[in-house]
């Protein structure tokens, strides 16, 4: 599904995609087309990304393309989505203790919506830390 | 229909004793031979006591009316075109009567088709009995008896303008088993000559059928247009004129000629009540069977109109009538258009569209249930320089506020539902009915102890709450309290 996303291949496009969107959250998700992981992100990301057009718009980056923003970011995962919204990267609590990135996969096109729904309020009125209306916590499971 | 019935009868007496009735032909066969009216005995060896139709004087006379009208259509057809003087098809004019009578002949002559075929079919059935099964249709059943005749061997005889190649096979194979034995000569010739009569009558149908054909469009040749002239035709004849049809209710209109056979014993559960004329014409029929209700209302309602305006004459060209055509079909084919196509909705941006405030009776008696009671709001209200009630949820302390019975009113339950709306003269009686039979004593609900924190437990007397004078009621209990405000006021001097 990733053939549907707009990709960005350079670090320069990637910079210029998040300045230009004056009223919309912008999602990254950084990871590689082949990976299993990052398909099933992607099909999450297409299906939902036409439907919050009006506040958000999906940008798919390779990993490997566009390596400037691994340490900044701290992109070690196969996988990562990221939140931002001028003029700062927003913060969702999403009970991992991780709140800076999606790590995972997520299988529910609705939760992603929502997470999205919910930066979007918060980024509006200003906030840098918004709290997901899903917790995660339990996704590891020992 | 006696005569019907009568042959029936015939059949199931045939049936029995096929031998007493071959005695007795050669006695009844001079007696009946012309007779039409003088001779009433009941004879079912006889054609012409059983087929009257073909020999009556009205049959014959309107049959030479027809085919003289058909030769003189050729004549006219010129004439007619260009001269379009006829002021609507009045009652009187001779054609439009033809058209009726025709119409009636016609539903006659079928009639008498049914009886002459299962006359040759009886007799035929000791030669051939199996060919009843293998040729049901009256006319080529009577083409196929009267090619064989008496013939033992199929082969000699040419079925081939009158069946199909399958047919044939099958009735050749049959023949040659067949257990039927040659009839009598007397008996082939009633045959024979029930089978002219047969072929005679539908000949005859034939001419009726192409005349009203060629004189429907000019007497309803909007209707015509519309759903065919022979459609037109059954319609008008079963109506019984075109006024008449013209006052028909459309609803009528489509059921005209629905068949409400019952044959003894069969079941009537047929696949199509209510489907008359309407349902075979053109436009119906190409219709998928799902929408052929739908379409068969739709033309129903066409020709309804159609025929009113041909009944009083307006537009004799027809053009009308084409143009309903065109309609129609243009309708039809919308409804089996596919519907639009889905659309995903795009979800709003959040927070921004306004929030749809509701308003109504049902809306505001939902916000009732989970809104501040007069209870809560009088516990919240507190009465000045009295300390409130208070006593202990579990960790928490709640206040009574007026509520208490000390500083307050002592009703600590509510008493009814609290009315906040205008209720209708009607409701407002209903409502006041059940408050009259309640005593006006004080509600069993309030409470008489106090728990004060000097003296304990202390009863108080509930009757001496309600004879309070107005003087000692605080005005806190309600913010539009009648008591409130100042007390005494000092007259000037």
């Amino acid at each position: 599904m990733s053939y549907l996303l707009p990709h960005l291949h350079t670090g320069f496009s990637v910079d210029q995609a998040i300045l230009s969107e004056e009223d919309r959250v912008v999602v990254m998700r950084f990871g590689h087309d082949f990976d299993q992981q990052c398909m099933q992100m992607d099909e999450i990301l297409a299906g939902a990304a036409d439907q919050i057009k009006n506040f958000a718009v999906v940008y798919l980056v390779d990993l490997s393309e566009v390596p400037d923003f691994n340490t900044m970011y701290e992109l070690y995962d196969p996988c990562t989505t990221i939140a931002l919204c001028l003029p700062q990267h927003i913060m969702i609590d999403l009970g991992t203790g991780n709140n800076n990135k999606i790590n995972w996969a997520m299988n529910n096109k609705q939760e992603f919506i929502d997470i999205v729904e919910t930066v979007y309020r918060g980024a509006r009125k200003g906030r840098g830390l918004v709290v997901s209306p899903k917790d995660y916590s339990t996704k590891y499971r020992y | 229909m006696a005569t019907l019935a009568e042959s029936f009868l015939a059949d199931l007496d045939d049936l029995s004793d096929a031998s007493d009735r071959e005695d007795e032909v050669p006695q009844e066969e001079e007696d009946t031979k012309m007779g039409d009216g003088t001779n009433e005995e009941l004879d079912f060896e006889n054609l012409q006591a059983v087929a009257r139709l073909a020999s009556s004087e009205r049959y014959q006379h309107i049959m030479a009316q027809v085919k003289a009208a058909l030769e003189r259509g050729h004549v006219d057809d010129m004439e007619a075109d260009t001269a379009a003087e006829s002021a609507g098809p009045s009652e009187e004019d001779p054609t439009y009567r033809l058209l009726v009578d025709c119409n009636q002949l016609a539903v006659d002559i079928d009639n008498e088709l049914l009886v002459v075929h299962n006359y040759i079919r009886d007799r035929y059935r000791l030669r051939f009995p199996e060919l009843d099964s293998l040729v049901q249709h009256p006319i080529d059943y009577a083409r196929v008896a009267k090619a064989i005749g008496n013939e033992i061997d199929i082969t000699n005889v040419d079925l081939d303008a009158v069946l199909p190649q399958a047919t044939i096979m099958v009735v050749s194979v049959t023949a040659s088993t067949t257990s039927g034995r040659p009839l009598e000569d007397d008996k082939l010739e009633k045959v024979l000559a029930a089978c002219d009569l047969a072929l005679q009558l539908d000949a005859d149908k034939a001419l009726i059928l192409r005349l009203v054909q060629e004189q429907m469009h000019r007497i309803a040749p909007n209707l015509s247009t519309a759903v065919g002239t022979e459609i037109a035709a059954k319609l008008m004849g079963v109506a019984g004129g075109l006024r008449a049809l013209s006052q028909m209710p459309a609803c009528n209109l489509q059921v005209l000629g629905a068949k409400r056979k019952t044959l003894a014993g069969f079941s009537t559960a047929s696949a199509n009540p209510h489907q008359g004329f309407i349902h075979g014409c053109d436009v119906v029929q190409k219709t998928p069977p799902a929408l052929r209700q739908k379409a068969s209302r739709l033309v129903g309602n066409t020709c309804s109109r159609l025929a009113r305006v041909d009944a009083y004459g307006q537009d004799p060209a027809g053009s009308m009538g084409q143009l309903s055509l065109e309609e129609m079909r243009k309708k039809i084919e919308k409804w089996q258009e596919p519907p639009p196509a889905k659309q995903t909705k795009v979800l709003p941006v959040p927070d921004m569209e306004p929030r749809k405030r509701r308003g109504g009776r049902r809306h505001r008696k939902m916000k009732e249930r989970f809104g501040l009671t007069d209870i809560h709001k009088s516990a919240n209200r507190m009465n000045f320089n009295v300390p409130e009630e208070e006593f202990m949820d579990g960790e928490d302390t709640v206040g009574l506020g007026t509520l208490g019975s000390k500083g307050g009113s002592g009703r600590i339950r509510a008493a009814a539902q609290q009315q906040r709306q205008k209720l209708n003269a009607r409701q407002a009686k209903k409502f006041k009915a059940r408050m009259v039979g309640s005593s006006g004593a004080t509600s069993g609900l309030s409470s008489t102890l106090a728990f004060t924190p000097v003296q304990g437990i202390e009863l108080e007397d509930p009757s001496a709450r309600a004879a309070q004078s107005n003087d000692q009621r605080s005005g806190t209990e309600s913010y539009f309290s009648e008591y409130s405000g100042f007390r005494s006021i000092k007259a000037r001097p």
